[in-house]
């Protein structure tokens, strides 16, 4: 045996005792999404960090304390997705990788510092608080628009007719596109998510990301030749650390702020109307007492049901962390699902409460990769619940026709959602009429304009 | 009591604004807290509290 030989050998031998405790759980597989509670439970008690030996082989960390200190080490941690193998080989956020087609980099979320800060800086002015507020009265009409097409016939499928047209409409209008185009993007964004490529409607869903991509290609282009203010002038406009960015960054960007912005907030006020179904006095309390609930109520939806339930990470440089001996290039999976039903932090953290207090919950991450648009989701979800609450007060969603993700590994989402409700009066024009008088708003005060540049709240009044 | 947002910590995610909002202020351009007045009256002192409780990445202090 040569020494390279025997090296090997010997770190093979090593990695074999530091990746204790080990666990199998595949987490793309039914057991995931059904034992969910069981597993956490146990995995706290036993294992908040673990060797999960499948998808290659993976850190797993589930326990709360566990995550909040490695999450926050962008010293030893790494998001960079080194599509082409020219940096350090490293896999990006994704446990598995990704395979074929779907091998692009998603944006500054598989970069590290200081690209990430760069783009982090470029993009937060878009999505701010501040910068929100601006938007509250576009999002309110457009969601009053969905409510008014279901209103007067007691039916609604709270996925397909609400909860999926208005973060994508939101999102198109922060990016600067044409708010009409939203159905380019609606259905091949979400089909993404939930369709793996072995299904037989993967060809479908392949040909809708093929027109979507085309259109994505073609705005780039068209607000380069034609600027219109929003997140793609931006991304058309700034210098990251020194260079441009290309077209298939921009893309990936494009791609991580259209997949972030949709079947998140989707996914969360899905749950969450279907929970305050199952719930009718918790319902009617939180709408009752909205004004000190409703803060507490979204945070406690976001906790438990955590939309994107988890990232991956790679080891960037060996390190001791807590105990647990890690290496340069192992891969590592942070649970912000699991850790966010860890009992050390949450009292019966299995069970909903509307006024949870201490709620340090991980739904959006922790440090520096935090969800960029937070701020836009709580805005979003809270009107959509708000005017529910108002318009459908006595909802009832049909279990038998809810449909909830095959797999929930890493987004925790729902295709459908129907409900029946005693209908009521409608209070406007319709979805298409109102996406057009938006386009106008939008058009005329320039509303996708940098908080930096522009503050006002929209004006909707002719 | 004495609160204050450690700006190295605090990545935005408006927690302690939501808990505390005579407390601190967000950023405009991104969101991330500040207390404007580290002085906290006896009234706010349990909102402070709340607002450390919450905050997920522990950037809220109080002394």
């Amino acid at each position: 045996m040569d020494t390279e030989e025997s090296r090997t050998e010997e770190n093979r031998a090593g990695d074999a005792e530091r990746r204790k405790p080990a666990i199998s759980l595949d987490r793309l597989s039914s057991r995931y999404r059904l034992e969910f509670e069981e597993l956490s439970t146990e995995f706290h008690g036993k294992c908040p960090v673990a060797w999960n030996d499948t998808h290659g082989g993976y850190w797993f960390t589930s326990g709360h304390k566990e995550l909040f200190d490695l999450a926050r080490r962008a010293d030893v941690l790494s998001n960079d997705f080194d599509v082409e193998g020219v940096r350090r080989g490293y896999q990006g956020i994704s446990i598995p990788s990704p395979t074929g087609e779907r091998r692009f980099r998603g944006g500054f979320l598989e970069m590290d510092p200081p690209e990430q800060r760069y783009y982090r800086q470029a993009l937060n002015p878009y999505l701010s608080p501040a910068a929100v507020q601006g938007w509250k009265p576009v999002i309110e009409e457009i969601t009053r628009a969905c409510l008014d097409e279901k209103i007067e016939s007691g039916r609604i499928d709270f996925v397909d007719d609400l909860a999926n047209i208005v973060p994508a409409v939101l999102t198109l209008a922060l990016l600067g596109m044409p708010l009409k185009d939203w159905d380019v993007y609606c259905e091949p964004i979400h089909a993404m998510v939930y369709t793996p490529m072995d299904s037989p409607l993967y060809e479908r869903v392949r040909e809708l990301q093929m027109t979507m991509g085309v259109h994505m290609m073609e705005t780039i282009n068209g607000i380069r030749n034609n600027p219109r203010p929003g997140l793609i002038d931006e991304l058309v406009t700034c210098e990251i650390n020194g260079y441009r960015p290309d077209d298939m960054e921009i893309f990936g960007v494009l791609l991580l702020l259209i997949g972030g912005g949709f079947d998140t907030t989707t996914a969360l006020t899905a749950h969450s109307l279907e929970w305050l179904s199952e719930h009718p006095d918790q319902r009617e309390r939180l709408s009752r007492e909205r004004e000190t609930l409703l803060d507490s109520a979204t945070e406690e939806f976001l906790r438990f049901y955590t939309p994107a339930q988890g990232d991956g990470r790679t080891i960037s440089q060996d390190c001791v962390i807590n105990g647990t001996e890690f290496k340069e290039g192992d891969r590592l999976w942070l649970s912000w699902a699991m850790a966010n039903r860890d009992e050390k932090v949450f009292e019966d953290p299995h069970t909903i409460h509307l006024d949870r207090k201490g709620n340090r919950h991980n739904s959006f991450g922790l440090g520096i990769h935090r969800c960029i648009g937070s701020n836009v989701a709580r805005a979003t979800f809270k009107i959509m619940l708000t005017q529910v609450l108002d318009r459908m007060p006595d909802f009832v969603c049909d279990p038998a026709g809810a449909v909830h993700y095959d797999t929930t590994g890493v987004i925790n989402g729902m295709k459908h959602l129907p409900a029946t409700f005693t209908p009521g009066k409608r209070l406007g024009a319709g979805l298409d009429e109102t996406i057009a008088k938006m386009q106008r708003v939008c058009d005329e005060q320039r509303l996708a304009e940098p908080v930096t540049v522009r503050k006002a709240r929209a004006k909707l009044d002719d | 009591m004495q609160v204050r947002v450690d700006s190295d910590l605090c990545q935005g995610h408006t927690l302690c604004a939501m808990a505390a909002p005579d407390l601190f202020a967000l950023r405009d351009e991104d969101g991330h807290a500040y207390a404007p007045d580290e002085n906290v009256p006896a009234a706010q002192e349990e909102r402070a509290q709340e607002a450390a409780r919450s905050c997920p990445e522990r950037a809220v202090q109080l002394s």
